[in-house]
């Protein structure tokens, strides 16, 4: 299977995952962004050099893990690369910032690894949290939510049709390779002075797609604004879990504050 | 009464330099009345998916006439036609934009500011028409051909389109899917105009069929006469549908 039906496989996954019974899924969609907003705020919020704040901060992610029942393995799996280039972002600190900050058994710390430190486990943090949203709430309620939180229509828009278009984008590229490789027997990959033209070609056939959906969506009274809907009104439990969780962390937060 | 009215129908797609064109279409005259099922034939070229695109607003008409429903076509009035008339695209996946089958066959009645039982109602019943009232929570990717193009014809009939225009909507539909196609299209009761080059499609679907060739109406009637007249369809470009070849009829 080549790489590219791979990752149309993994997203096609991420689908039924959100879909499945279970008690994150359950969440209404804008408690559960909204949380996800916040946690996200408050990991950026943390300074460079306040790693053990940042540690705590981890709770959040370890309970929604383990009572949702969501996969680590597969979060590693999926992000493997998101992941990789997180942790690269910090790696010069410590050449840059040598000033001892503490010392451990011994071992000094300097500052630069501390900001490192602290700048990869931000990204973990957000990279989870996304992760985590994402694989228990669908598109549609997603967008439904970022409606509600006054984001524009245009961005949920893009965002909605990036999704759907995505799949069938990716196809296209598939075929494309394809139709490719059986020309060009015993060659690997494609060759450089294929790029330009590969590029030009899936830009035009972008393009022309754009505009048959735009006239299918015109076609059916789109006057901008996605109606969307959630298949259920926010409860009670829903409004308990946004408070509970904005209270820990805002808690946690203010500690590390002091 | 006429759904739809074309009279003295031109147009060209006009050239980029300003200068004049040849028309693609020229002086077209149709009625078509409610309920009735119309074929649109002809070759490649012949000016079928524009006349469909004319009637949908898609093109901006120039010369001629069209009214839709007694409503005439005009800025104004765009949107009040569309709510009149279905287009079924070629290609299911430029039609079907949303992630569930539920969520694409309810857009168009939200969009038009029903409330959402009215839209829960019309999405089921749309469904129930087209026999796909079990997948409505299906995501469309995980949809057949035939299945797409079923759930492409609900998301039009939601809105109660009372004219539907298809473009080749046998096109990549396996035999058995096709046949399904078939059937439900000729339990529909709205008016319906099918581009196809699938003749034998035509046949079983189509009550009259109007024949284009260089942008006029070269023949306009019964199917059955128009569609087992080997020269004038040879004429046209076009051949006998299968169906007719060799003396048979299947």
């Amino acid at each position: 299977m080549s790489r590219i039906s791979d990752a149309i496989s993994e997203l096609h996954k991420l689908d039924m995952e959100a879909d499945k019974p279970g008690w994150l899924q359950g969440i209404h969609p804008l408690p559960k962004l909204f949380v996800t907003v916040l946690f996200l705020v408050i990991t950026v919020s943390f300074g460079k050099y306040e790693l053990s704040g940042l540690l705590k901060l981890g709770i959040y992610l370890i309970v929604l893990f383990v009572l949702g029942d969501i996969s680590v393995k597969l979060l590693l799996k999926r992000m493997k690369v998101v992941l990789a280039l997180v942790c690269l972002m910090g790696i010069v600190n410590p050449f840059f910032d040598r000033r001892e900050m503490l010392l451990l058994g011994g071992f000094a710390v300097t500052g630069g690894m501390l900001s490192a430190a602290t700048l990869m486990l931000k990204g973990v943090y957000a990279v989870s949290a996304s992760y985590l949203l994402i694989v228990t709430t669908s598109v549609e309620e997603i967008c439904y939510a970022l409606r509600r939180l006054h984001v524009p229509k245009l961005i949920v828009t893009v965002l909605m049709l990036v999704y759907r278009y995505i799949i069938v984008l990716l196809k296209e590229t598939e075929r494309m390779t394809e139709a490719y490789a059986l020309r060009a027997p015993g060659q690997r990959g494609l060759d450089y002075k294929a790029w330009g033209t590969f590029a030009g070609q899936l830009l035009l056939r972008s393009m022309d797609r754009a505009q048959t959906v735009y006239d299918s969506m015109m076609m059916r009274g789109y006057d901008g604004e996605f109606y969307l809907r959630c298949k259920r009104a926010a409860g009670r439990g829903d409004y308990l879990y946004a408070a509970v969780w904005s209270a820990v962390l805002l808690f946690l937060r203010a500690g590390s504050a002091g | 009464m006429s759904i739809l009215e074309i009279e003295n129908l031109s147009f060209s797609y006009g050239n980029p330099r300003g200068k004049l064109s040849e028309n693609v279409l020229e002086g077209i005259d149709i009625r078509v009345a409610e309920g009735e099922s119309v074929g649109l034939i002809g070759e490649n070229g012949a000016g079928k998916s524009t006349f469909l695109k004319l009637l949908t607003g898609l093109l901006t008409l120039k010369d001629g006439v069209i009214r839709v429903s007694g409503f005439a076509m005009n800025k104004e009035n765009l949107k009040a036609i569309r709510a009149e008339i279905g287009y079924v695209f070629q290609d299911s996946d430029s039609q079907l934009f949303m992630s569930t089958v539920y969520e694409d066959v309810a857009f168009a009645p939200r969009n038009y500011g029903k409330s959402e039982e009215e839209v829960r109602e019309a999405a089921l019943s749309a469904l129930r028409q087209v026999h796909m009232e079990d997948k409505v929570d299906r995501q469309i990717y995980r949809l057949s051909g035939g299945e797409k193009k079923l759930a492409a014809i609900a998301t039009v009939l939601s809105v109660g389109a009372k004219l539907m225009l298809l473009d080749e909507p046998s096109v990549a539909l396996d035999p058995k899917n096709r046949r399904n196609l078939i059937r439900i299209l000729n339990e529909l009761p709205g008016a319906k105009i099918i581009a196809s080059h699938d003749l034998d499609f035509v046949y079983d679907t189509c009550q009259r069929v109007i024949l284009l060739s260089g942008g006029r109406i070269a023949a306009d009637g019964e199917t059955e006469k128009i569609l087992t007249d080997r020269e004038l369809l040879e004429q046209h470009g076009l051949e006998l549908p299968l169906s007719f070849s060799r003396g048979r009829k299947l």
